[in-house]
């Protein structure tokens, strides 16, 4: 699937916002379609059968947390939602709710155009294949083998499936909920100290400076991703 | 004692010479013992008088029948001068009394003229009253219509006692209980007036019920009560000419405030606006390079503009306590790399040394605030030193606490201003160069103090700042309700 053939729906209530976004996705080769609030937005998905969507969490008379929910009843369109600063609460809603990922406003378009590529990518390919390598990292998820520049790292077993997880959603954010619940299952939620001791024991063994991670970067707030630039 | 004068000069002296010096007896009994004493020395002195110096001697007969009268006479002058004398006693200490209580006074109004607290009123007014009375004092203030008891020390105030006094408050008169039921020790309680009405009330405490007092000692209470008024309005009228100053000070600070956030801001929203005019007005005049240059030119202004707004945000945010911090065991690493990341490219140029042993114990954060703190910090950093020089995070444990330090080799901080870097908009140099609005270092203080911590400033011996963010490594307890409720 080349990306003139994509379609893109883009949902704010600020006429600018619509506008720059128009004309930079069109520039790129993408079809863009509009909506304004939430109501619009589910009739558009319907109509006009988009690839992607970029969602404004601030909407007026949905928010965009329902708007997700409601989509996600019945769809997998990817959701990349903008949200402004500290709105910490309603980011992790969002996402915990099912969108793909999300960008703080204000941004600029080469992190939209990332984030998108990393999203759409999952649905072009979604089979990850069992060997994912990015830069000096290589994790054979077949013979669940993990190397660093070359050299086998021994990840206990809880540290190898948060890898897993992290690299079969490489490039996208997953909230604490989410990689509590995919690593140790359903009512560990709370827990994210967890969560915290291992990420920070895999950081020791697969980055070179864990004060500069290369691989596993926390959002703060929101949960951590795989930096995997396309 | 006068018999045994007179008996050898029984011969020699008329007997009514002999009362004479009964009498003068008497008199020096009155002055000397007071009135009951002179009384029976009037009584001893007739029938002295009779047994031994009236024929027959050492009878109680009487020859003479004249002699009764001198008796009578004896008697009666005696008892007179009894009562003449012991009044006369009892006015000298009663004026005496008055000196003493007038002196009191003068010295309590002295002394509380130079008193700054209620609770130095308390103390001041114990001290008087133990001098005169051997008693203590208890002070109550209204405090919306309320009455609370200033702090002190021994005098303990029972249900009873505070009824009695907030009787007293209502009513506006004096009143007394008993307060202490081992000691018989009474609470008496006054009123405290001023122009605002009353204002509390003041308890003595006294080791004897009200009305074996004197009327004058009564007066001595009310007049203490009164000056314990006096002292405390005065406090109050002192504390509110402050707060109206303080109020002053405070307006003319926050116009001169809003001048300078109004220029920061216009100014980079100048630059984007004359650099997009001339991309729209000159367009055919411009070349590739050029318009590349106005372009990069407001994209930079853009961002400047966003590093301001977002400071003045955080900077309300944090005044207004609307943040909550909540704070969670993060590793320090994990800290420095997020506060890192945020500084992206800025950092492609500049050299930065991580001393960030991976051995050091988790810190309770709140990671989104303590990162932005950490990352004022360093932005600060790399502003205010050459692109040379590197940047030093340096992260130890201190007793119990984290101590994280970013080392700089620039300028470092003059001594006079080492407190004043950290008020708001404060900035060592003002120009258009050094991006930024003076927020950042009172953001990361007002951060890192909301997590029980504190920021020092220090200047390297061999040139340069040290910044060192101070925390505890056990959450202070009053941030672990939210620890709980996560």
């Amino acid at each position: 699937m080349n990306e003139t053939e994509l379609r893109v729906l883009v949902v704010d209530d600020e006429r600018a916002i619509r506008r720059f976004l128009r004309t930079s996705l069109t520039a790129n080769g993408y079809i863009v379609f509009e909506a304004t609030n939430g109501d619009e937005t589910l009739e558009a998905v319907i109509r006009d059968r988009p690839d992607l969507i970029i969602l404004d969490l601030g909407l007026p008379d949905m928010e965009g947390v329902e708007v997700t929910m409601r989509l996600r009843e019945w769809s997998h369109i990817p959701i990349i939602i903008l949200s402004v600063r500290d709105q910490e609460a309603d980011k992790i809603a969002a996402l915990d709710a099912g969108a793909d990922d999300y960008l703080t406003k204000p941004f600029s378009v080469g992190e939209l155009m990332a984030r998108m590529r990393v999203v759409l990518r999952r649905v072009a390919h979604p089979e990850i294949g069992p060997v994912f390598t990015i830069r000096d990292l290589v994790v054979d998820m077949a013979r669940r083998l993990v190397l660093v520049r070359g050299r086998e790292v021994q990840l206990t077993p809880t540290e190898y499936d948060l890898l897993r997880v992290l690299v079969t959603h490489a490039g996208k954010v997953l909230t604490h909920q989410q990689l509590l619940r995919q690593v140790w299952g359903l009512g560990y939620e709370g827990d994210s100290h967890l969560l915290r001791v291992n990420i920070s024991n895999l950081r020791q063994k697969i980055e070179s400076n864990s004060a500069r991670p290369e691989y596993i970067v926390t959002e703060p707030g929101v949960g951590y991703r795989l930096r995997f630039d396309i | 004692m006068t018999t045994l004068i007179g008996i050898p000069l029984r011969s020699f002296i008329d007997p009514t010479n002999l009362v004479m010096l009964y009498l003068l007896a008497v008199v020096l009994a009155a002055l000397r013992l007071g009135r009951y004493p002179a009384v029976l020395a009037s009584f001893l002195s007739v029938l002295a008088f009779d047994v031994f110096f009236v024929q027959p001697y050492n009878t109680f007969a009487v020859a003479d029948a004249q002699f009764v009268l001198t008796f009578a006479a004896l008697l009666g002058v005696g008892l007179l001068i009894s009562t003449l004398a012991a009044q006369a006693r009892e006015q000298e200490k009663a004026a005496q009394d008055r000196a003493t209580h007038t002196r009191t006074l003068y010295e309590l109004s002295r002394d509380l003229a130079l008193v700054l607290d209620p609770i130095d009123v308390v103390n001041t007014m114990t001290t008087y009253t133990d001098r005169i009375f051997r008693g203590k004092a208890v002070l109550l203030l209204a405090y919306n219509e309320e009455l609370k008891l200033v702090k002190q020390t021994d005098c303990h105030l029972d249900k009873q006692g505070l009824d009695v006094a907030d009787r007293v408050f209502r009513e506006g008169k004096p009143a007394e209980c008993l307060v202490d039921n081992q000691g018989e020790v009474y609470g008496a309680f006054f009123p405290l007036r001023s122009t605002q009405g009353i204002i509390g009330v003041l308890g003595l405490w006294l080791s004897k019920l009200s009305t074996t007092l004197t009327s004058e000692q009564w007066r001595l209470l009310e007049a203490f009560a009164s000056l314990a008024a006096q002292a405390l309005t005065r406090i109050n009228l002192m504390l509110e000419a402050r707060q109206t100053q303080l109020l002053r000070e405070s307006e003319k600070l926050q116009s001169a405030l809003l001048n300078s956030i109004s220029h920061d801001l216009r100014t980079p929203l100048a630059s984007i606006t004359g650099a997009l005019s001339s991309l729209r007005e000159d367009a055919a005049f411009l070349d590739e390079a050029a318009r590349s240059l106005l372009i990069n030119t407001a994209w930079e202004q853009a961002a400047r503009l966003d590093e301001f707004v977002g400071n003045l945000l955080d900077m309300t945010r944090l005044e207004a306590g609307v943040r909550k911090v909540k704070p969670e065991f993060y590793d320090v690493q994990d800290l420095v790399g997020v506060a890192l990341e945020r500084l992206g490219v800025r950092l492609d140029e500049r050299d930065i040394i991580i001393k960030v042993p991976e051995t050091l114990p988790p810190a309770p954060i709140d990671l989104p605030l303590m990162a932005q703190a950490l990352f004022n910090l360093v932005d600060n950093a790399l502003k205010y030193s050459p692109r040379d020089c590197p940047i030093v995070i340096d992260a130890k444990v201190v007793d119990t606490n984290l101590q994280l330090a970013v080392i700089d080799e620039g300028p470092g901080i003059p001594a006079e201003d080492s407190m004043r870097i950290f008020n708001k908009f404060y900035r060592v140099q003002r120009s258009s160069e050094v991006a930024g609005i003076g927020l950042g270092l009172p953001i990361s203080m007002g951060i890192v103090e909301a997590h029980g911590g504190r920021i020092s400033v220090a200047n390297r011996s061999k040139g340069g700042a040290v910044f060192t963010i101070i925390i505890p490594l056990e959450i202070p307890l009053n941030l672990q309700e939210s620890e709980k409720k996560e």
